[in-house]
């Protein structure tokens, strides 16, 4: 039972932080490719500045992975 | 992976790895270099490495002078190159050499401590020596924490987009071996290029952030109010008549 809990409780940091950082990646690219479709001629520096605010946030997504790796570590070990 | 006895050999399979990037990176550049190198009418090869080098040299160029220059451009261009070729390393459909180096979290840890650690010496090499301890230090004393946390966050998020790729294609691999890995190649081409770009522009920005000194860019700004005392208004004023005139048919 507790094992079963265990691995349902890992899943939830992947699952949420996947949710926030997909949503917030959105507002993102939304907004670059509005720019980008304004001004063409400044297209290079918003795709390198959205990369790095992407890169940013999906840095905090990759947390939530090595934290859910390690539960399910903690899962396997049990 | 499953195996321990593969388990086991898994470091020395990274580093054999590790030498076969480089390898193949050296051999590249030799043959890219040889022969006449000429500015008037280069060839293919030549062609091919400047288009390489561009993207780097102008990242360099926005920070400083020719010392800036060669000093980061370099170690920008092999940064990138090294972590490209290792995530292409995946797609081999050779056993054993397709264990991406950057997938085992030793790697991506050694880069980034190698970026971190360059960016510290770039620091100490153009502001001296006391400037990059006082920039470790001032105005905030916890700045040096986030030396940490960058080493932390660049290997953390090359190896978790590269090794949970990877993991993917082993896992699917094992259940269906044929057709859907091919999908999940041509999908992880992606994150190789723009994790690799990723890593070089985040270097890049903390370079950035390094060599340049709060005055010196108090004395650009101071600069380039001089000169757009003259020049500048005109065009910043078409700049924002276009957008209004783009913007207005939309609303």
């Amino acid at each position: 039972m507790e094992i079963v809990l265990l691995a349902l409780v890992s899943i939830i940091p992947i699952g949420l932080g996947a949710t926030v950082a997909a949503l917030s990646m959105r507002r993102i690219s939304v907004s670059a490719i509005e720019g980008m479709t304004r001004q063409p001629e400044i297209a290079p520096q918003l795709f390198t500045a959205m990369l790095i605010g992407m890169a940013l946030i999906e840095a905090l997504c990759i947390y939530c992975l090595v934290v859910a790796l390690m539960l399910a570590g903690s899962v396997t070990a049990a | 992976m499953e195996d321990t006895a593969i388990t086991n050999a898994m470091p020395y399979i990274v580093i054999a790895n590790a030498l076969v990037v480089s390898l193949v990176l050296i051999i590249g550049g030799r043959m890219l270099v040889r022969g006449q190198l000429t500015s008037d009418a280069p060839g293919d090869r030549q062609n091919l490495g400047e288009f390489m080098l561009d993207f780097f040299v102008g990242k360099a160029r926005e920070m400083g002078g020719r010392d800036v220059v060669l000093a980061v451009a370099p170690f920008l261009a092999t940064c990138f190159m090294f972590i490209l070729v290792s995530n292409l390393m995946g797609i081999l459909p050779i056993p054993l050499l397709n264990n991406p180096p950057t997938s085992y979290f030793a790697v991506p840890l050694g880069l980034a401590i190698c970026a971190v650690g360059g960016t510290l010496i770039l620091s100490g090499t153009f502001n001296g020596l006391l400037g990059a301890v006082k920039h470790l230090f001032w105005p905030n004393p916890l700045q040096c924490i986030s030396e940490v946390t960058d080493v932390l966050s660049l290997s953390l998020r090359l190896f978790g987009n590269i090794g949970g790729e990877h993991m993917t294609v082993v896992l699917v691999t094992s259940s269906v071996a044929v057709g859907i890995p091919l999908i999940l190649h041509v999908l992880g081409l992606i994150p190789a290029f723009v994790q690799a770009l990723v890593f070089t522009l985040l270097t890049a920005s903390f370079i950035a952030g390094v060599i340049h000194t709060r005055e010196e860019y108090e004395q650009a700004g101071a600069k380039v109010g001089a000169k757009g005392g003259a020049g500048s208004p005109a065009p910043e004023t078409g700049v924002t008549s276009v957008v209004e005139g783009e913007a207005a048919p939309t609303m």
